[in-house]
Order: C-alpha cells, then sequence, then structure tokens
C-alpha cells in the first residue's frame, strides 16, 4: 500500500481581524486616533475563514497540485505543512510527524519553497555562501555541503554565477536559488508555492520535468500550490480545488474533467460543400443520438461543430459522413480544460 | 514624530550635562573624566553591536527561512549574538590602546572581574535582545522597549557622566539609573577596568551580586518573551509580515 506523507485531518484556521493587523505595522501611526491599547492589540474585530475543515491525503511519490483562486486558504494551508502558521483545529502530519507538536520532526522530512524569492538571502553574500550559510543551519557536515552545493549550482544552471554576489541576480536566478535551498537537506517531501512563477520557459519545463523526476525515480512527494492550470494538468498526478477554505474536489485531472463534464466537442474541417448539402447535414447530425447541439462556422474553412454527451456513439457520425460523402479533411476533438473546469467548480 | 523629538531633547540634555561635567576628576572610579569617558564610549561600542545583530538578522524578512531548517531559534539568536560581541571585545582593545596612547587614559584593570562582568554583560544584552525582537515581531515596528531603554540610556545609563552626578539637578533621580540593566553593563566594566574592582572585595562584591541579578532574571524572561512573541505570531499568522 502507498504511503501517506501529508495527511490533514479537517484542518481549520481563523485570522483574528484586529486594528492591528488592519493597520499592518502602521499601528503607532493609530495610535490615539481609533483607540489606545486595548483597542489596538487586544480587541478583536470579527475573524477570517481561511481553512474550513480541510482533510487531504497526498501519497509517496505522487505530484499533487492545490488550485485554488486568491484569498482560497493554498498558502495558509502550505504554511500550516511548514509549522509557520499554527492551526485552530484538526490535525496535520508530515509523514506522521504532527505539525504543531513535532515540528522539528516535521522539518527534517520536508523543506518549502514559499512566495517572495528574496526572503531569508543576504544581499552581500555569493550565492555559494548563501546555500553554505543555510547548510550550516540545517547540520550539513562541510564535505557533503560543498558537494551537494555544486550538484544544486550545476542542475539550476547557476554554477557560473556562484560567486557572484546575491544581489547581481535577476528575478529568475533568485527563483532559482531558492529552489536550491529547498533541495539541499534533500527531504522527501517538498512544498511550492508557485514553483515557476518569475522562470523564463525553458527553465519552468526544465524545473516541471525535475519535479516529476524527483517523485517518480527518487519517490520524493511533490506538493505544488499554483494558478497556473496547464502546469497543474500536465505535472499533477492529482489535484484538488480549495475555494473559501473548503476544498471543492479531488481527483486525477481526468476523473474532474469527467465528473464536472462529460461534454465532448467535435469540429469536421470541410472542403467545398454546397450550403444544400450542408443543411441537410447538420439536421441528420441534430437527430442523432445523444447530440446536444450542432452549428456550422465559415470562415477560411467550413466547419461543423457538433457537440455530444456521453451517449453518443462516433460510428454514427463515420455513417453519416460516409452517407453524404462529405469531404472531411480533419477532425478536432475538444475537451474541458483543467481550467474550465476549476472555473466551473468555483462558481457552483 | 513625537519619538524622535523626545530623543533629540533627550540627546540635547544628555551632552549639556555632559558638557557641565567635563575636566572634573571621577571620584566614584577613582579615575580622571578622560579615562572614565573614553572607557564608557568604547563599552557603548561594545553595547550596540548585539542588537544591531539581532534586528539585521532576526527579522521578518529572514524568520520563516530560518525557521524552515528547523534549528531552534533562541540556538539561532545566541549564535547571532555571539560572534558580534566577541567581535566587539575584540575590538575593544584597539580602541582601548588609541585611548591610552592619544588621551592619556589610566587603566587599572582586575582581569578577572572583566571577565565576569563581560559574562553578566552579555547575559543581560542577550536577555533585552530578545525581549526587543519579540516586541518587534508582534507589533512590526520599532518596540517600545527598546526606544525607552535606548533614550534612557543615553541620559541615566553613565555613558558619559556618572549617574550620581545627575543628583546635583534632581536630588534622588540616580537611583532610576539603577533599574536600568545598561546602567550596570557601564558600571561592572568600569569597576572592573578603572578601579580594579576585585569581586572578593565586600564594598563591590554587591554590586557584581545585583549586575548578575539583572542578568539571571532577564535572560529568561528574554527568552519566554520571544517564545511567546513566535508563537503569538504563528497564531496570527503575521510570521512573514513587516
Amino acid at each position: 500500500m502507498t504511503k501517506v506523507t501529508i495527511e490533514t485531518i479537517d484542518l481549520v484556521k481563523r485570522y483574528p481581524i484586529s486594528l492591528r493587523s488592519i493597520a499592518g505595522g502602521r499601528h503607532w501611526e493609530c495610535w490615539g486616533r481609533v483607540g489606545g491599547f486595548r483597542e489596538i492589540f487586544m480587541r478583536k474585530k470579527g475573524f477570517i475563514q481561511a481553512l474550513n475543515k480541510v482533510s487531504l491525503k497526498v501519497y509517496r511519490g505522487e505530484v499533487f497540485g492545490l488550485l485554488g483562486p486568491n484569498g482560497a486558504g493554498k498558502t495558509t494551508f502550505i504554511k500550516i505543512l511548514c509549522t509557520l502558521v499554527l492551526p485552530d483545529g484538526g490535525e496535520a502530519y508530515i509523514n506522521g510527524y504532527n505539525v504543531v507538536k513535532q515540528p522539528g520532526k516535521v522539518l527534517r522530512n520536508l523543506q518549502a519553497v514559499l512566495g517572495e524569492q528574496h526572503r531569508g538571502f543576504e544581499w552581500r553574500l555569493s550565492l555559494k555562501n548563501n546555500l553554505e550559510f543555510y547548510a550550516t543551519l540545517y547540520g550539513l557536515s562541510k564535505r557533503y555541503a560543498k558537494k551537494r552545493i555544486e550538484e544544486l549550482l550545476e542542475l539550476m544552471g547557476l554554477k557560473d554565477r556562484a560567486n557572484d554576489m546575491y544581489q547581481r541576480l535577476s528575478t529568475g536566478m533568485a527563483r532559482k536559488l531558492q529552489l536550491c535551498r529547498a533541495l539541499l537537506l534533500d527531504t522527501p517531501i517538498l512544498l511550492f508555492d508557485e514553483p515557476t512563477a518569475g522562470l523564463d520557459p525553458t527553465a519552468a519545463t526544465d524545473f516541471r520535468q525535475l519535479l516529476r523526476r524527483l517523485a517518480k525515480s527518487e519517490g520524493k512527494t511533490i506538493f505544488i500550490s499554483t494558478h497556473n492550470m496547464w502546469e497543474a494538468q500536465s505535472i499533477c498526478d492529482r489535484v484538488a480545488i480549495i475555494n473559501k477554505g473548503e476544498i471543492i474536489a479531488c481527483d486525477t485531472p481526468e476523473n474532474l474533467r469527467r465528473c464536472v463534464s462529460s461534454e465532448k466537442h467535435y469540429r469536421l474541417i470541410l472542403d467545398g460543400e454546397s450550403n444544400g448539402k450542408l443543411k441537410k447535414v447538420v439536421d441528420e447530425f441534430e437527430g442523432l443520438n445523444g447530440v446536444k447541439d450542432v452549428s456550422l462556422e465559415f470562415d477560411s474553412q467550413t466547419k461543423i461543430i457538433v457537440k455530444t454527451d456521453e451517449n453518443f456513439k462516433i460510428l454514427d457520425m463515420v455513417n453519416l459522413i460516409a452517407k453524404y460523402s462529405l469531404n472531411v479533411r480533419d477532425i478536432e476533438t475538444y475537451e474541458p480544460s483543467l481550467e474550465e473546469i476549476f472555473i466551473k467548480l468555483v462558481k457552483r | 514624530m513625537i519619538t524622535q523629538l523626545i530623543t533629540i531633547a533627550i540627546g540635547i540634555l544628555s551632552w549639556s550635562i555632559n558638557a557641565m561635567y567635563r575636566n572634573r576628576p571621577v571620584p566614584e572610579y577613582d579615575t580622571d573624566y578622560i579615562s572614565f569617558l573614553v572607557v564608557g564610549l568604547v563599552i557603548g561600542n561594545l553595547v550596540m553591536p548585539i542588537s544591531q545583530a539581532l534586528e539585521r538578522h532576526l527579522n521578518p524578512w529572514s524568520l520563516e527561512a530560518i525557521i524552515m531548517t528547523g534549528i531552534p531559534v533562541p540556538i539561532f539568536v545566541v549564535g547571532r549574538i555571539a560572534w558580534p560581541y566577541i567581535f566587539s571585545v575584540i575590538t575593544f582593545i584597539p580602541q582601548i590602546a588609541v585611548g591610552i596612547l592619544l588621551f592619556g587614559v589610566k587603566l587599572r584593570i582586575n582581569w578577572f572581574s572583566t571577565f565576569l562582568s563581560f559574562i553578566i554583560s552579555a547575559t543581560i544584552l542577550l536577555g533585552l535582545s530578545m525581549i526587543s525582537t519579540g516586541f518587534r515581531l508582534v507589533t512590526k515596528s520599532t518596540d517600545p522597549m527598546t526606544w525607552t531603554i535606548n533614550v534612557l540610556q543615553q541620559l541615566l545609563a553613565g555613558i558619559s557622566f556618572p549617574v550620581q552626578f545627575l543628583d546635583s539637578f534632581i536630588p534622588g533621580i540616580s537611583m532610576i539609573s539603577w533599574f536600568l540593566p545598561q546602567t550596570w553593563v557601564y558600571h561592572l566594566w568600569r569597576l572592573s577596568m578603572l578601579k580594579a574592582a576585585s569581586i572578593f572585595d565586600p564594598a563591590t562584591q554587591l554590586d557584581f551580586l545585583k549586575g548578575a541579578i539583572f542578568g539571571v532574571l532577564l535572560l529568561p524572561i528574554g527568552y519566554k518573551t520571544f517564545k511567546w512573541s513566535l508563537d503569538r505570531v504563528r497564531k496570527d499568522g503575521t510570521l512573514g509580515w513587516f
């Protein structure tokens, strides 16, 4: 049986809304205008429900994607797993270790790449020195750290810049260095918040391949939160869709597509057919079992668009093409993308 | 704005009092004023890097990444403060040498007491730094604790004149100075370096004991405050805010 590496049970997080949080660090300026110590520091103005009974299981060797609109709770979820935010209810486990009670053990099992790429780096140290600093904090031996840092800089294409000061890096390179830092410890679980944000297309593709390789050949669990539907569709084994702090769907991208919509579209591209013949063909298509809608499109080519449901049999369409001896140059099929599924689910 | 005005006012007041004190002997430490002043300023250089180091290395900008390494934060704090403090002590020596060679500073050092002063002041400063960092984590701006202590230190901790001199303006005000932890940092170093005070001498033994009590109290209070603040911001979800 595949091992569960990340598990959350009824995870709840509420953020208090106080004048302190509203003031966002400028509360001394509010002093006296909106109230005194009690108003600014103590009094709560309500709560924002960031997570509401979120239960998920992620397995070893899986690439798992968490999709959701802005403010859905994705970052809160990841930060709870990283022990950076304390939950208000429920439980979360990383390789069996409780994120609240055993944070030390949790952090020996996971590393994460979070939001802003510049955080935690010394701007006046070289890339190599920055990684050496973190290797020391991770408690890695000098010899192993040196080897690992060289491997990672090579892997991310930063070897030539190893001795450059951090402040000379571009955004994309800083992102790559952040990834190097996360991979330093070689943990079995890796969490990524928007992993390819800021990377150029080649680096992003290489990085996606790297994630797949880490999951499939090294058995690592990869958990990503992303807005990039194409990315989720192309690399994730399973995805969960989160909205307003609740998981509204969790399955493989293929199953999600089937659940949300069994609709399939066929586009027949024709060469030189008369309008009279096309009208008859459209009428007959509409009479076929499982056909929901038929339309014609005329631009540089003539196209028949057939929208079908699960009862439609492709043989019926082939017979009809043969019956009218239609000069079909190509048939295109179309299924709803993960993006469309996401929008449908979120708007429900 | 208000805090800036207070800081300026206290600064002016402090240097005015200092100017009035100039060229007097300093019987409290059996020395002359130039020795008293140079040693005080050098100790000031010893104190400042500690809070600066903590502010630089333990802020919301880097804290998330540091916590993610799994290193216990108090160990990180001690590690980050230890080197600047040792470095400050090392630079203390050439600074004193300049004082001796150029300004004729006269030192009477008791090495064991100096070592003890080093330990006591490190404990006091570590505690204060942790309290200050804890406040800053929660409030996300300059904490009132550090500001109050720094401002009062300028006037009351005896950096550039003996605290007893304050009594000639408002009788009894020097009492407040002895409640400031930094006063003990300056006092113990000066006793050890200017007066060759021994901890076995009953006249100064109590001073070392009082300084040590500050250290013993401030270190656990600092640790608890810092830990409370860290848990608080993790609960509020504001750890990475700045």
